[in-house]
């Protein structure tokens, strides 16, 4: 008897989430492992501005109860971090140099924030949202009622901002060229947002650079972002949502084709047989638009990932635009994103 | 603003948890967890602990300290533990699975060697389980240039994690390491703030909670012990004055105290060339007025049974500590069992009476061990202490008396009519005669294990009398004043389930119970600590108010069982494990629900 094949997905977010699932469905005998360096079983990180809203249990965040990996024979390996992958022989080491078979490889591992560059060495007074613990850090850091100032607003940031406003904090917004990333927004479209933004009571910055971050004076605010004309704004929490850049860095070794992220075919199919990707990772080739192209979104990730899953088990599936990219201001006033959909 | 109830920086007002530390030997795991469960005591918590280790002296074998903290009285350690540190992967990823749903698993993540899939701790970290990996070797290099320190770094992850007070760990670090060199203290005093500081820069996603303290508990006056511990100091405030001895595991830590203490209280100490010797020295020491005792496991008890019966003949008092291990032979030695009892209570050729106590926690080793010199001379025979490895070994803190109730009393020596002949052996109303010892003037006796006279010469025709009064004159023992020989706990009158017990596996009952109480189940315990004689009718009483009586032991055929059915005829339910560790509360637990007639309650997710 051949041993079972082994599926080795690396990430834990939604793509993740949603291969392990498919590929258990399709086939009840094979292995399944997940390695992320989230700490967390997979949870809808679309979910953390509830962290503001007081809702501190991380278990009620789950997609689905931990025992449910159990049940299902879902290695997870969390806290993991892989620093390699090995396409000939089909090996994945992780950081503590513990190395991985696998017979199919699905990466999905998503990306991490982008901070522009000239704040980088500001980057240990930027708050980060990415994981819960990382929203939970910023929770507590700010005081009821306190500000936040956030650089960027990309859609997730967005969503956090107005979270924010309807529980009493004040938000002061330093827009930026990645405002409403990954939505592609024309100058006078982008103009009406950031008014609407306004009108729901938050303070917008446009037009001027932060250019650094010090930590507040003894007696004021924790934080003081400095712009480029000079002027300082003081809050208690500094936060940078400038999109995501495609976490691939370790899959460099793997012989696969990368460009900012990993090129895929429509079947979500790398150039090496043996290895897939889905999400905010892969680029997928548009036949239409003769290009590579992302696909962000809750909605278009999901579907990624169970696609690539029925892929790697056998199917022959492409790829088709789950959500289409659409923002705009309802009659009240209220932005509507296609990438809010979950 | 309101919040859920799970906050994993909450506060709670009781603490129960459990930490199982477990490496190699060498990995420095069983002194990591000397000083917490020291740590714990110190600050006023109730502390159980039980280590286990390899027979090997040093070597690679595995290591695993496990340590309760608790704010309310507990009487075992806990099945699952709720946090879980891997000195030693290959070892603890056996343990990973007594972690607790929510609970905490702390491992080394940089990287040492390649390793093979599953080689490492984190790939068997179940989904509801919390994995919180760090560089405890670099952070130790850091810290120290060494990576030896890294047990200590770990200590102090767990700390600062729990959020623990730095401070008490360092007063218990610098007294662990204050004979050593200086440098080796603040070595290890800067690998446990290097450790403190990653653990309190963690962010806590378990549910594990420290809270207060024991109430009315004084950290200052608690003191952590061993039963072994426990026993030597009962023993020396008994005023022991004489120990012969020959090493054996469990026991042997009792005869090493004393070997440094007993000079000091300016008893004698000496080790003999084997069982046999150390037991006829004792009674040779005990016939001579010395408060004399030896200590053993199973195979020496086997060894010392014929001096044991010399002693019930010759109405010897002298006390033996008997802690027990896995057998046959030479068995488990270093795997707890409950399986002398009946070698403790039977064992030796004729009808040798003696007295067994059976201590169940670390107090009743100390007041056994305290009362059992006064309780072989009031009945002058053979008192056997029986505990075994895991009452041996485990750690609980004890607030000890502030005065001693266990010096000796003045002796009275008998009082013989001028022209009358002084009768060793006299028959008295109470079965024990007066006994004089070698030198007293005017009571010069003969002294036998042949069968004899009042005044000790060999007498074969009056076997029948003597016999009935050795036996007949320890009746009285089971209402000894300030002994409990048996107790009852949990619902008065009729019960559904009685639970009864002995030695180290009552701490287990007891939890059960309290857990099959929440669950509505009627149910009692009694705990037998006098097993020779028996306390009939305490036990019957208990008998005539349970339905039904589960018998749970740490040995194959359940010797209490048998002991306790064939006295009173009466049936019970035996529950018996032997693998070597503790009696597990869920089993207990289980069957009390099966005889009640009980189901489970559904399995819930979480804390």
């Amino acid at each position: 008897m051949s041993a079972p094949l082994h599926n080795v997905i690396i990430g834990g977010g939604s793509a993740g989430y949603g291969a392990a699932m498919t590929l258990r469905a399709r086939d009840a005998s094979c292995r399944i492992s997940m390695i992320t360096m989230d700490s967390l079983p997979f949870y809808n990180r679309y979910d953390l501005p509830k962290v503001f809203r007081g809702s501190h249990d991380w278990r009620k965040l789950l997609a689905v109860p931990p025992a449910q990996y159990d049940a299902l024979d879902i290695r997870l390996r969390r806290a993991s971090r892989v620093v390699d992958v090995n396409g000939a022989n089909r090996v994945v080491t992780l950081a503590h140099q513990e190395t991985i078979p696998y017979d199919r490889l699905l990466v999905c591992t998503g990306g991490r924030s982008y901070l522009p560059e000239n704040l980088n060495e500001c980057a240990g007074l930027i708050h980060h949202f990415g994981s819960f613990e990382a929203a939970m850090r910023a929770a507590q850091a700010l005081p009821d009622g306190g500000r936040v100032i956030m650089i960027g607003g990309d859609m997730i940031g967005i969503d956090l901002a107005l979270t924010l406003l309807d529980t009493g904090h004040h938000v002061t917004l330093i827009a930026n060229e990645q405002t409403f990333w990954p939505h592609v927004v024309a100058a006078k479209q982008r103009a009406a947002l950031l008014a609407a933004l306004a009108a729901r009571g938050m303070t917008v910055i446009d037009a001027n650079r932060p250019v650094g971050v010090v930590a507040g004076k003894r007696g004021k605010p924790a934080r003081c972002v400095t712009l480029e004309d000079g002027s300082e704004i003081t809050g208690d929490v500094v936060l940078s949502f400038c999109g995501i850049a495609p976490s691939v860095e370790f899959m460099l070794g793997a012989g696969i084709d990368i460009e900012r992220g990993i090129l895929v075919d429509p079947h979500l199919h790398t150039t090496d047989e043996a290895i897939w990707a889905a999400g905010d990772v892969c680029q997928i080739w548009n036949d239409k638009a003769k290009s590579y192209n992302f696909y962000h979104g809750w909605g278009n990730v999901r579907v990624m990932g169970e696609l690539a899953a029925r892929n790697m088990s056998g199917a022959d599936e492409v790829f088709d635009v789950n959500v289409a990219d659409r923002i705009d201001i309802d009659d009240q006033g209220n932005l509507r994103s296609t990438f809010w959909t979950h | 603003m309101a919040k859920d109830s799970f906050d994993p920086a909450r506060k709670s007002a009781s603490t129960d948890i459990q930490i199982a530390i477990c490496g190699s030997a060498g990995d420095g795991t069983i002194a990591t967890g000397d000083i917490l469960k020291r740590a714990a005591a110190a600050m006023g918590y109730n502390v159980i602990a039980f280590d286990l280790y390899p027979p090997e002296i040093r070597g690679f074998g595995k290591c695993i300290s496990r340590i309760r903290i608790s704010s309310v009285q507990t009487y075992s350690l806990k099945q699952d533990s709720d946090a879980l540190v891997s000195l030693n992967d290959q070892h603890a990823i056996a343990h990973v699975g007594e972690v607790r749903d929510f609970g905490a698993v702390i491992y080394e993540d940089s990287a040492v060697a390649h390793l093979p899939e599953g080689a490492h701790i984190s790939g068997h970290i179940r989904a509801a389980q919390i994995p919180y990996g760090f560089n405890m070797r670099q952070i130790s290099e850091q810290a120290t240039n060494s990576a030896r320190s890294r047990n200590i770094v770990a200590l102090g992850y767990v700390a600062g994690l729990f959020g623990m007070p730095g401070e008490i760990f360092h007063k218990i670090i610098a007294g662990k390491f204050g004979k050593k060199a200086q440098s080796v203290t603040d070595d290890n005093l800067k690998a446990f703030d290097a450790g403190f500081s990653a653990g309190q820069a963690t962010f806590k996603l378990d549910d594990v909670v420290v809270g207060t303290a024991a109430a009315g508990t004084s950290g200052a006056d608690a003191v952590m012990m061993t039963g072994n511990g426990a026993v030597v100091r009962g023993l020396l405030e008994a005023g022991i004055q004489s120990y012969f001895g020959y090493p054996i595991t469990p026991a042997s830590s009792i005869m090493e105290r004393l070997a440094s203490d007993l000079p000091r209280h300016g008893g004698r100490f000496l080790q003999t060339e084997d069982e046999i010797a150390a037991a006829a020295a004792t009674v040779g020491a005990s016939y001579a007025g010395s408060r004399a005792a030896t200590a053993t496991s199973g195979p020496g008890l086997a060894l010392m049974t014929e001096v044991i019966g010399l002693g019930v003949m010759a109405e010897v008092p002298m006390v033996i500590i008997v802690s027990q291990r896995g057998g046959p032979s030479t068995g488990l030695p270093t795997k707890t069992e409950q399986s002398d009892l009946n070698l403790c209570v039977y064992g030796g050729s004729g009808d040798a009476q003696r007295i067994v106590l059976a201590p169940t926690n670390v107090e009743g080793c100390y007041r056994c061990a305290g009362m059992a010199f006064e309780i072989a001379e009031q009945y002058q025979t053979p008192v056997i202490v029986l505990i075994d490895l895991y009452l041996s070994n485990r750690y609980e803190t004890v607030i000890p008396a502030k005065e001693n109730k266990f010096a000796p009393k003045p002796r009275v020596v008998p009082q013989v009519a001028a022209g009358a002949e002084y009768q060793r052996y006299a028959f008295t109303d109470s079965g024990v005669s007066p006994r004089a010892l070698p030198g007293d003037p005017g009571l010069m006796h003969t002294i036998t294990g042949l069968e004899h006279s009042e005044l000790g010469r060999p007498n074969g025709e009056i076997h029948p009398a003597m016999s009935a009064k050795r036996h007949d004159k320890l009746a009285s023992a089971v209402n000894y004043p300030g002994l409990a020989t048996c107790k009852r706990f949990g619902d008065s009158g009729r019960v559904d389930v009685g639970i009864m017990g002995w030695g180290s596996t009552f701490g287990e009952i007891l939890e059960a119970m309290q857990a099959a109480q929440a669950e509505g189940i009627r149910c009692a315990a009694m705990k037998v600590v006098m097993l020779s004689p028996l306390p009939l009718e305490p036990i019957t009483a208990f008998f005539d108010d349970c339905a039904t009586v589960l018998v749970p032991e740490v040995n194959y055929e359940g010797q209490l069982a048998h002991l306790v059915s064939g006295a009173i005829g009466r049936p019970v339910v035996r529950l018996n494990r032997v693998t070597g560790a503790p009696m597990v509360v869920a089993e207990i637990l289980a069957e009390i629900r099966r005889l009640a007639g009980v189901a489970a309650p559904a399995d819930k997710q979480g804390a």
